[in-house]
């Protein structure tokens, strides 16, 4: 190939030729960063809640009436929701994973104030609450029914047993190779809990939390106005039930609003908005600065090619073919873009390690810089195929028409 | 060797016709020395683009060393211009971007030589025009004489058979038209064909035969051999 003369002529022209390199250059910096974040999100959005997602909603009773007896009130719409045909379970809790508020603690291996040893999201429970949330227990048991207390204003003791997250226990106790159940540790100071069962997964409520997934499960159930129903339906009939649950508990007692009414699906949507129109937004800059490179190029071929009509004329009168031009002006492209992927590919490792420095991003997966470098290659040679194509067709009488 | 019969070139636009060669009919063999004058616009340069398969005829047949010409495509075409026919153009038409040595070397690489060969082939031409020593020079860097030597050197390089030149002297002082003239009866004499296209009769009396073209027609002023085909014997010229 003539790969030499080419590029001896490009660096007695090099202004263009530079300039789109660097554009190249800047455009797989960012490519090769942003796909790296779009990775990233992408992975965090597909973390397991531990909940039967598709089968699970949320909804929150507030009541309104002078002196209620929201024991009783809990208990009847609790009632209510387990007897309805196609729920499976249905618990009362403060939150639950995802849900963006929640209540989290210290805690601490040592009763008294002093640095806590790891934190935990915290759930209000009953028995019903492990089988609501779909857990699945690694070890110990679920909390007996009469383990299970009223919590107030009033009394607010810590209970002694909590069912903790297999992450938190390994937070916890992270020399532990045996068993976890049995275990103590102390909430807010100096409280102390056993631990009587550990499941496989619970995520806390906030999903950019590095904690997110320690949390825990604390027998008592909140005599409060304000309370989160979470209910758990057969497969299949969640969309059918939300509707007529919400009409159900609204009919039910007029004292309470019923508000907040929300499939898991939608409260993970929540979680992950920021998320999600990250990676629209990054997706959108990406396409567009490789939309730019590739209309850069077929900018700077064409005028390559109007500059230089006659030299192509005399290249076709001493013998070059049509293909040999096209070639011509692929095989310069190739070299800017070589360049072009080359320094690119620097200068988006150089990003990537000071953004894993600086903002704990995961490092880049090995195959998204070859991968960056492929796509803009063959952008780079489809933009100049029509500008190559038109030179192809610059007729040799040029050489001896034109003065 | 080339062999034009009734060739007639028409270039047409929306609103005219212009007939650049009528009956154009041309016999010329192997090792002459042809000087094509002729009146400005008389399809001097038309009947030198068909020869060279620049532009395609539009009526009539040309053979090219025994080979029908309008029967081969693109890629053929481009080929016998590679490999049988060297251009000298008015203008040198030397590639600005690239030195002496690359511009020689230009049709070498499309006809796809060993780079070893491409280089003993580069050296030899320069050396015969007597540029070897400014091969790494542009061509901005040389004068108008040096630059059209550089063009014949490039137009040998791929040791044709036959030479077209376009008024190869026409940008040039006397002085270095002369040794270009030399040059290329030096090339005639070592066989190659030539045929040149001119406006000075000076120059033209160099030459071993002369053509005289208008309005698209050719008459054959001095051939004692003058070819068979000649419709008009006008011998117009002085
Ligand atoms: N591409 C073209 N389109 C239309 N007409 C053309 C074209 N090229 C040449 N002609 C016309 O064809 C005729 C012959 O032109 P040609 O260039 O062959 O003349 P010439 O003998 O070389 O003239 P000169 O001595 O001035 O170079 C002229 O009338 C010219 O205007
Ligand atoms: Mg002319």
């Amino acid at each position: 190939m003539e790969f030499g003369p080419i590029w001896r002529a490009m660096l007695r022209n090099k202004g263009g030729f530079l300039l789109i390199a660097l554009q190249i250059a800047v455009t797989m910096t960012i490519m090769v960063n942003a796909i790296a974040i779009i990775q990233e999100r992408s992975r965090n959005i597909a973390r397991p809640s531990g909940l039967d997602e598709a089968n699970t909603f949320t909804l929150v009773s507030v009541s309104i009436g002078e002196d209620m007896d929201n024991k009783s009130l809990i208990d009847e719409d609790l009632d209510l929701l387990r007897g309805m045909p196609g729920v499976l379970n249905a618990t009362a809790s403060n939150s639950m994973p995802l849900l963006q508020s929640g209540w989290s603690e210290g805690l601490t291996l040592e009763p008294g104030e002093g640095k806590s040893d790891s934190s935990s999201a915290l759930y209000f429970a009953d028995e019903h609450t492990a089988d609501t949330f779909a857990l699945n227990f690694v070890e110990g048991a679920n909390f007996e029914p009469n383990q299970v207390e009223w919590r107030n204003h009033e009394v607010n003791d810590w209970p002694p047993f909590v069912i903790v997250s297999r992450a938190l226990a390994e937070d916890l106790f992270p020399d532990e190779t045996g068993s976890y159940v049995g275990k103590t540790f102390y909430i807010d100071d100096d409280n102390p809990v056993n631990i009587i069962g550990v499941v496989e997964r619970m995520q806390a409520a906030w999903q950019g939390w590095s904690g997110l997934e320690r949390s825990m499960l604390v027998p008592q159930r909140q005599d409060w106005n304000f309370t989160r129903y979470i209910v758990r339906t057969e497969p299949g009939y969640r969309e059918e039930l939300m509707p007529e649950i919400e009409d159900m508990l609204v009919k039910s007692n007029p004292d309470r609003i019923i508000q907040s009414v929300r499939s898991m699906d939608e409260v993970r949507k929540l979680a992950y908005l920021g998320d999600a129109a990250m990676i629209r937004i990054l997706t959108f800059i990406v396409a567009l600065l490789t939309v730019i490179t590739g209309l850069g190029i077929v900018g700077l071929a064409s005028f390559n090619v109007s500059r230089r009509t006659r030299q192509i004329g005399i290249r076709r009168a001493l013998g070059a073919t049509r293909p040999a031009i096209v070639r011509h002006f692929m095989v310069e492209n190739l070299l800017v873009s070589v360049i072009g992927i080359g320094v690119g590919g620097i200068l988006a490792v150089a990003l990537n390690m000071f953004m894993v420095e600086a903002f704990a991003l995961e490092p880049l997966a090995w195959y998204v810089i070859p991968a960056a470098m492929s796509v803009l290659l063959i952008v780079g040679q489809l933009a100049v195929a029509g500008p190559a194509r038109k030179a192809s067709n610059v007729t040799p009488a040029i050489a001896t028409r034109s003065v | 060797m080339l062999r034009m019969n009734s060739v007639s070139k028409v270039y047409r636009t929306d609103t005219v016709e212009t007939h650049a060669l009528r009956e154009f009919s041309l016999s010329v063999e192997e090792g002459e020395f042809v000087s094509v004058t002729g009146p400005s616009g008389s399809g001097k340069t038309t009947f030198l683009n068909i020869a060279g398969l620049l532009e395609e005829l539009t009526d009539g047949s040309y053979e090219l060393d025994g080979r029908d010409i309008s029967s081969l495509n693109d890629r053929e075409r481009s080929r016998v211009r590679n490999e049988k026919i060297g251009f000298i153009f008015q203008s040198f038409n030397l590639i600005p971007e690239l030195d002496i040595f690359d511009n020689v070397d230009v049709p070498l690489r499309y006809r796809g030589l060993k780079s070893a060969e491409r280089r003993r082939r580069v050296e030899r031409c320069l050396e015969l025009v007597g540029l070897a020593s400014r091969m790494k020079h542009l061509p901005a860097q040389l004068s108008g004489g040096q630059q059209q030597r550089v063009a014949i050197a490039r137009a040998l390089a791929g040791e044709p058979r036959f030479l077209l030149a376009d008024e190869p002297t026409g940008n040039l002082d006397t002085h270095m038209a002369d040794s270009v003239m030399e040059l290329l009866a030096e090339i005639n004499a070592g066989g190659t064909t030539i045929i040149m296209v001119t406006h000075e009769l000076t120059l033209a009396d160099r030459a071993k035969r002369n053509i005289f073209v208008r309005d698209g027609n050719v008459s054959d002023g001095y051939g004692s051999d003058a070819s068979p085909e000649l419709h008009f014997a006008s011998a117009a010229n002085a």
